[in-house]
């Protein structure tokens, strides 16, 4: 078992040390997996000729923003349809939940007109506005509000609570392990969106972190010494947050499969 | 009384409004207006000049885009199983020492490569089966064995891919699968253990039956990604050698955004829909799941 995670994680390991190995290295036959002379040659190359600081931020105003805002329409949504009983609901929920089969890509070249109409392209907005209204949101929220017992919100409506403050006061403080759950589904999906940010984002200086890294693929092709630099400081973050936050984001996602 | 009713439709509208305006604005008008533009002939300037079906019957004379459409299949017949395989097998591990200490060291491990983004994925994956230098080369080559230039062999490329991104998605469905055998109450397995069951009968008739939801959950979230594949073949092969792993989306990129024939790549993107509706059905038939979801 230990052996087979080990094999698992290898490529990573190998991306971690190709970055910091002289290129004579990386090329050496036999392959080293423990780099003899480490170097940050090819980090200084991608941090300072490209904007990859850039492009961090980039990915992090567009995957903050999307995940802020998707939570935010999402939960009142998903509160009417889990703690209100009104006619239609379950048909208009199931038409919300049935829109999970149209994935982003299959709509690139209507939004590329939407968004082109709208003058956003190249534009942060033009990223992150298609995956706001995303159904899996209110689908995860539902899920978890249909358990909280509806006599907590009978009790707060004799003493006079309208919805609104229901759902502030006594649904959303019990509902903080769903949304967290939401809230990491939402970030990695904005965090790694590829197809569309790569038709909608045109100049360097707005690409998002696929983006990048896919333009210095373009830039070095086989100059693999960089390429796994830039990979490295890509996965970076995402091994910073998993190290320290690594059983609350697994817990997360267990808690989307839990009925 | 009236008025009472009038203001609950008003407060539920309300709430749902917010996110009813953003999924109608981007994800249900681009669908309609996407058939509209698949009716149309676009040139550069923008004029556009309705053409009915023609869009659909050129795709369906493009032998370019039978070949995609092959491609796609291909790749979604290859990464389907063995994603939601690999994420079961790695779950019923897990699961199966889950009293122990290793067991979640290993599935933070097994899990973290769904963390990266798509481009960190496919360049890892290129270097490893550099045909000159790629480590996995190297050591198959060193134990002897034969080894394809995976990326640079028209058998190989698509399978390659498919194994780089069962390595990047397996993981998440290994939780998925993991937390759906913890659902299983331990009095199922002592029932038929006292009745005598063997491991894999318990297996077969308690286990597999009982993560259907799971499994049913985790093909159509993978059908899907399998039939939008588009990353990893641009950063891997960039839909070569030739055009052996040119994909559906890669086929709609490059119509849309190298030869600018947008309403040829809107066609694509309704097929692409159709596929993954149609396929959808078929999962929620085949799996018996009517109404349980």
């Amino acid at each position: 078992m230990g052996l087979l995670v080990l094999v698992w994680i290898a490529p990573i390991a190998w991306m971690l040390t190709t970055g910091i190995k002289p290129t004579p290295e990386i090329f050496a036959l036999p392959p080293r997996w423990i780099p003899r002379h480490p170097t940050l040659d090819h980090v200084v190359v991608v941090l300072t000729r490209w904007p990859f600081a850039r492009w961090m931020l980039n990915s992090l105003v567009v995957a903050g923003t999307t995940t802020v805002l998707s939570t935010a329409v999402s939960i009142p949504a998903a509160y009417v349809f889990s703690r209100l009983s009104w006619r239609g609901r379950d048909a208009v929920f199931l038409v919300f939940l049935s829109s999970m089969l149209i994935p982003l890509e299959v709509n690139v070249i209507p939004l590329y007109f939407l968004m082109n109409d709208l003058h956003l392209l190249n534009t942060y907005p033009a990223v992150f506005l298609p995956m706001i209204g995303m159904p899996i949101g209110i689908f995860l929220l539902r899920q978890f509000f249909v358990n909280i017992p509806l006599e907590l919100d009978d009790a707060a409506r004799v003493d006079g609570c309208g919805n609104l403050r229901i759902l502030w006061h006594v649904i959303l403080p019990l509902s903080r392990p769903a949304l967290a759950a939401l809230v990491i589904y939402v970030f990695t999906f904005a965090w790694n969106e590829f197809f569309w940010s790569m038709i909608a984002l045109s100049s360097p200086q707005m690409f998002t972190v696929p983006i990048g890294l896919r333009a210095l693929q373009g830039a070095f092709d086989i100059d693999y010494g960089i390429l796994m630099a830039g990979a490295s400081l890509a996965a970076l973050p995402a091994l910073v947050v998993f190290l320290f936050l690594q059983r609350s984001i697994i817990r997360g996602i267990t808690m989307t499969a839990h009925k | 009384m009236n008025w009472k009713r009038l203001s609950r439709a008003i407060e539920i509208s309300a709430f749902l409004l917010p996110f009813a305006a953003f999924w109608v604005l981007f994800r249900l008008v681009p669908v309609l207006y996407g058939f509209f533009i698949s009716l149309y002939k676009w040139d550069l300037l923008g004029d556009a000049r309705f053409i009915g079906l023609r869009n659909y019957v050129n795709l369906g004379r493009d032998p370019r885009f039978w070949n995609a459409l092959g491609v796609t299949l291909e790749f979604a017949a290859i990464a389907i199983p063995l994603i939601v395989g690999i994420g079961l097998l790695l779950a019923l591990f897990i699961f199966g020492g889950r009293r122990r200490r290793w067991a979640a060291a290993a599935e933070a491990g097994f899990f973290f490569p769904y963390l990266l983004t798509v481009s960190v994925v496919g360049l890892i994956w290129r270097w490893m089966l550099d045909p000159d230098f790629g480590i996995v080369l190297l050591v198959l080559r060193g134990w002897g064995l034969p080894a394809p230039v995976f990326l640079n062999e028209p058998r190989w490329a698509i399978p390659a891919i498919a194994f780089a991104t069962a390595w990047w998605l397996s993981g998440y469905r290994m939780v998925l699968f993991r937390a759906a055998l913890e659902d299983i109450p331990e009095e199922f397995y002592e029932a038929a253990r006292i009745d005598g069951a063997s491991g894999a009968r318990m297996f077969f008739s308690i286990t597999l039956p009982l993560l259907k939801p799971a499994v049913l959950f985790a093909l159509v979230l993978t059908t899907i990604s399998g039939f939008i594949v588009f990353g990893q073949v641009l950063i891997m092969t960039a839909g070569g050698p030739g055009r052996v792993s040119e994909v559906l989306a890669l086929y709609l990129y490059r119509f849309g955004f190298e030869y600018l024939e947008m309403g040829q790549a809107a066609a694509v993107g309704v097929v692409l829909f159709l596929i993954i509706l149609g396929l959808t059905l078929v999962t929620f038939r085949w799996l018996g799941y009517g109404s349980s979801l």
